[in-house]
């Protein structure tokens, strides 16, 4: 399909964008992660227990070994002290699990595929998202999930389009003036498009909801991730001009709420990221299966 | 639309009739919502819709063929309309309906393309429907039942749906530990866990996350920096599509345990000093013995005269005193020792590492410390106390024979006078020991009447007919051999056995009297003469003795009670009184050992008795000429109308003198040694053939 570009925009530069291939090219990454498509599938399921979870997830030495470090975090709180991958999967969720293997079934790890300084920004936006979480009657978990998994459609859209979508991200350093440039170029913004991806997984819609609604700032439903999205600006981005957080949170946090949670999300964006990264299998001593107990 | 099936039914085909039920079905349906959508031109437009789409929409089929699909979905902007109308893959969208009358309606739709990648049918579930409207209800409902519950419960709770991360807490522990909500949500609560006690907590968390109900003990450290201890208890939880979490309550047990720590204090400690009592301090020192090593040492001390204080001040001067004493005792001895109240005024030190030497030289420093002067009731004093020490050695096999070791030296330091330090030497502590033994010996043998009686004849200088027989107890130790009264008797008196003792001398008397009357004919044995010790005289002798004559059926003049005259003149008053109720009773009265014991002789004027026994010292003195007392004692009984018995005539010569100065009776070994009650018989019988 052809997307006509945005009355207005440079018509020369426009490139030819197919909406559905891009999204037909995500079950071409699956065919080729298969264990994390599995596990994208299984997560969802009612009646998988942590054990079977585990079990599928020990024939991805990589993405296990992601699981583990995760578990190990400081996030989760358990110091070291998760030895076993079953174990693992019960500390972090399935939920959690879920969201990793998407973002290996995705491309997501591989660094050299994607937007400048895309992890910091994502690392950003979910602990921003988890730490917030309760202030919005939100689960902090889900919440983390939703922050890693947000920017998946501009990693999309960029390797689909790489130049233009640098072109975008440079003119537009705000997430929601880009967003907007996205909806031009595009047809579709790369929340939305996160939130098709999300949906067509089978992800619940209380995880897609927000992804919609971010840009309406009368919804609470997208309160939250605007929020978690002023944290990322605030942190990542150079000369970032604040918005009141009062006024994209509806009322719902004020500017002292925001002060420890930009000191926490700073001091932990950095393990978050190399747990969902992991190293090389290789190179990681925990990472050999025979010694998980599964 | 028309649905032409041309192809001839195979095995992979649905046969057409199955086609057209389940599609006739689908048709006339109006709990399905089905709408076929196809591309026309550059745009989608709607061509088909069920009796359900109808009914959902609310338009005709014939308004429904000429709309847009796009109208359908107000929110899909753009070009996301292609983002529902895939053409290779079913797509599904949660996204609002746009119906007839221009409301939306929240719809899942699903869309399928058909072949040719140009028709897709859409099915569109409305998530307002009844259905899913209760279930969610139900699900908010459940939701804040457990919010209301554990939000205003007062028990804290922490809630985990996932690992360690808390996705709830109640005010209940944010009051606890003094922080708010947000501050605990997520690892935060971990925090509050005191460093020593985390890693028992994060253990128990693993264990709840895998399945088990667990508790642990742990410290929780408050905003302020105080410290809570408590009781968590954590269940598993489990969410489905989520993953395992835990539920924690907190009990805070703080309070109850300083109650019970406070109980156990009492329990273990002397209220008026504060110090450990004698149960604390078997137990410290039962915990530090070790037998056979060394360095551990006790220090016995026993105020001197505290008697005096308590008597003359008051019982609160003689608090205030104990307390001082308490309190230097504490600022004496050194860091680690342990100062117990072992009761009344006794205290007892207890000091590990220390040598004889440097055990003495802490004792002295303890009564240096006592004996400085103190005010007390407006009076200066100067509490001296009498110090046992001893020191663990290879001898001591239990624990507690540390404690009575130096109590026995604190009775030596007292014997040998007051305000002095003794350490126990083995000499005296093997004589306490065995003196110790022999007490326990005693009772068995009081007990089982192993305490045999010998007699000794009383011959009247009128006749020289035997009159009586003295009783003398005799103990044959089985191991020891014969043992002294002299020994025996004090031991008695020493270990509260004298009572017994004096019971079973009174009764087999009696009944030695009762089978010699049976034996001999009655009277032939006219009396029987039994000692009393001093601590038999109180209101329950003249009882004993009256049911000791009953048990045997004789009369009272048959037993006569010798009582010394140091024992009367103890406490004269109350001993007068237990002779005259001896006396009312029938039964005679002797003055044992008369002339030894300073007697007041104005005194002894007013005493019931009708004997007195001249003592065998002033019976010896007569072969050296000397008969003055001997015969003092005779005359001055003859002035008082009693008679008089002489004790310990050895020779002939002396049995003559005395009968010539005017004795009315004589006892000794040149007259008739002691006999056991069988010999006794038969010495009476040859006598009283002998004599016509």
């Amino acid at each position: 399909m052809t997307v006509t570009p945005f009355p207005g925009a440079d018509v020369a530069s426009a490139p030819v964008f197919d909406i559905e291939k891009v999204l037909a090219g995500i079950d071409q990454m699956a065919a080729q992660r298969p264990v994390a498509a599995q596990i994208v599938s299984v997560a969802n399921s009612d009646d998988t227990d942590a054990k079977a979870l585990a079990r599928i997830l020990a024939s991805d030495v990589a993405l296990a070994s992601r699981v583990m470090k995760l578990a190990n975090s400081a996030y989760f709180g358990m110091r070291g002290r998760v030895t076993s991958l079953q174990f693992a999967v019960t500390v972090v969720g399935f939920t959690t699990v879920r969201t990793m293997a998407t973002v290996a079934l995705t491309d997501l790890d591989d660094e050299s595929r994607l937007p400048e300084n895309f992890w910091g920004v994502t690392t950003s936006l979910a602990l921003g998202a988890s730490i917030l979480a309760p202030k919005f009657g939100e689960r902090p978990q889900d919440s983390l999930c939703l922050g890693l998994l947000a920017q998946m459609g501009a990693a999309l859209l960029h390797h689909n389009d790489p130049d233009g979508y640098t072109e975008i991200i440079t003119a537009h350093p705000t997430y929601p003036g880009r967003r907007s440039a996205e909806t031009r170029r595009y047809g579709i913004n790369s929340l939305r498009l996160t939130s098709v991806a999300l949906e067509q997984w089978g992800f619940p819609v209380a995880m897609t909801t927000p992804l919609k609604e971010v840009d309406d700032h009368q919804s609470m439903d997208g309160a939250l991730l605007r929020a978690a999205f002023e944290v990322a600006s605030r942190l990542t981005l150079e000369d970032y001009e604040d918005i009141p957080i009062t006024r994209i949170t509806c009322g719902r946090l004020r500017e002292d709420d925001l002060v420890p949670v930009l000191d926490q999300v700073r001091s932990d964006a950095a393990e978050l990221r190399r747990a969902m990264l992991g190293d090389s299998a290789a190179d990681d001593p925990d990472a050999n299966p025979d010694e998980w107990v599964v | 639309m028309s649905v032409s099936i041309s192809t001839p039914p195979d095995d992979d085909m649905v046969p057409p009739e199955i086609v057209a039920t389940v599609f006739y079905s689908a048709t006339v349906s109006d709990s399905l919502a089905i709408l076929v959508a196809e591309t026309v031109g550059s745009s989608q437009r709607l061509t088909w819709g069920n009796q359900g789409a109808m009914q959902l929409l609310g338009y005709g089929l014939e308004d429904l063929r000429t709309l847009p699909a796009a109208h359908l979905f107000p929110t899909l902007g753009g070009g996301e309309l292609k983002l529902l109308l895939r053409r290779e893959r079913t797509a599904r969208m949660t996204l609002p309906i746009r119906t007839a009358s221009g409301a939306t309606v929240d719809a899942v739709v699903i869309t399928t393309p058909a072949p040719g990648g140009r028709t897709w049918t859409m099915r569109i579930l409305d998530t307002a429907n009844e259905q899913e409207r209760a279930l969610r209800a139900t699900a908010d409902a459940h939701e804040r039942r457990f919010s209301a519950l554990t939000e205003r419960s007062p028990i804290p709770t922490l809630l985990s749906e996932q690992g360690m991360r808390l996705a709830h807490v109640n005010d209940a522990f944010c009051t606890l530990v003094g922080l708010r909500a947000e501050q605990l949500l997520g690892t935060g609560w971990i925090d509050t866990v005191h460093e020593d006690d985390l890693d028992g907590v994060i253990e128990q968390v693993a264990a709840a996350l895998d399945g088990a109900e667990v508790e642990i003990q742990a410290r929780l450290v408050r905003a302020d920096g105080s410290v809570r201890t408590t009781v968590i208890r954590f269940a598993h939880l489990f969410t489905p599509g989520m993953g395992a979490g835990f539920v924690g309550t907190i009990e805070d047990i703080t309070d109850r345990l300083a109650f019970e720590a406070k109980l156990a204090h009492q329990a273990n400690h002397d209220p008026l000093t504060g110090l450990p009592n004698r149960t604390l301090l078997a137990q410290y020192v039962a915990d530090r013995f070790q037998a056979g090593t060394s360095g551990l040492a006790c220090l016995f001390l026993d105020l001197d005269n505290f008697k005096v204080v308590n008597d003359s001040l008051g019982h609160t001067a003689g608090d205030e005193l104990l307390v001082e004493v308490a309190n230097r005792l504490g600022a004496t001895v050194r860091p680690g020792d342990l100062v117990a109240r072992f009761g009344g005024d006794e205290f007892v030190v207890v000091c590990e590492n220390v040598d004889e030497e440097a055990a003495v030289a802490l004792a002295g420093r303890v009564s240096d410390a006592l004996a400085r002067p103190m005010r007390l009731g407006g009076v200066d004093i100067r509490p001296y106390a009498s110090v046992g020490v001893t020191v663990q050695t290879a001898e001591h096999v239990a624990a507690e024979e540390l404690i009575r070791d130096c109590d026995i030296a604190m009775y030596q330091a007292k014997a040998s006078g007051k305000g002095r330090v003794t350490v126990l030497d083995q000499e005296a502590r093997a004589q306490a020991r065995d003196k110790l033994r022999l007490v326990a010996e005693l009772r068995d043998a009081i007990e089982r009447r192993e305490i045999t009686m010998y007699y000794q004849p009383i011959f009247s200088t009128r006749d020289g007919q035997p009159v009586a027989v003295e009783s003398l107890a005799r103990w044959n130790h089985p191991e020891r051999g014969p043992i002294s009264p002299t020994v025996f008797v004090p031991l008695a008196e020493e270990s509260g056995l004298i009572t017994a003792l004096g019971r079973l001398v009174l009764d087999e008397t009696c009944r030695q009297l009762a089978e010699w009357d049976h034996l001999l004919g009655t009277g032939v044995v006219g009396r029987g003469n039994v000692n009393v010790s001093a601590l038999q005289l109180d209101d329950n002798l003249a009882a004993q003795v009256a049911a000791a004559l009953d048990r045997h059926s004789l009369a009272p003049p048959r037993i006569q009670i010798e009582i010394t005259e140091s024992a009367l003149m103890k406490d004269p008053t109350s001993a007068r009184e237990v002779l005259e109720q001896l006396r009312d009773l029938g039964v005679e009265l002797a003055i044992d050992d008369f002339g030894t014991g300073y007697s007041s002789l104005a005194y002894l004027r007013h005493l019931p008795v009708d004997c007195l026994k001249v003592d065998r010292s002033f019976v010896a003195e007569l072969a050296d000429g000397h008969s003055e007392i001997a015969s003092a004692v005779i005359a001055m009984a003859r002035n008082l109308n009693l008679c008089t018995v002489a004790e310990g005539v050895e020779t002939v010569e002396q049995a003559e003198e005395l009968t010539r100065l005017g004795a009315t009776y004589l006892q000794g070994f040149s007259l008739a040694e002691p006999m056991s009650g069988g010999h006794t018989a038969a010495w009476f019988a040859a006598h009283s053939e002998e004599t016509p």
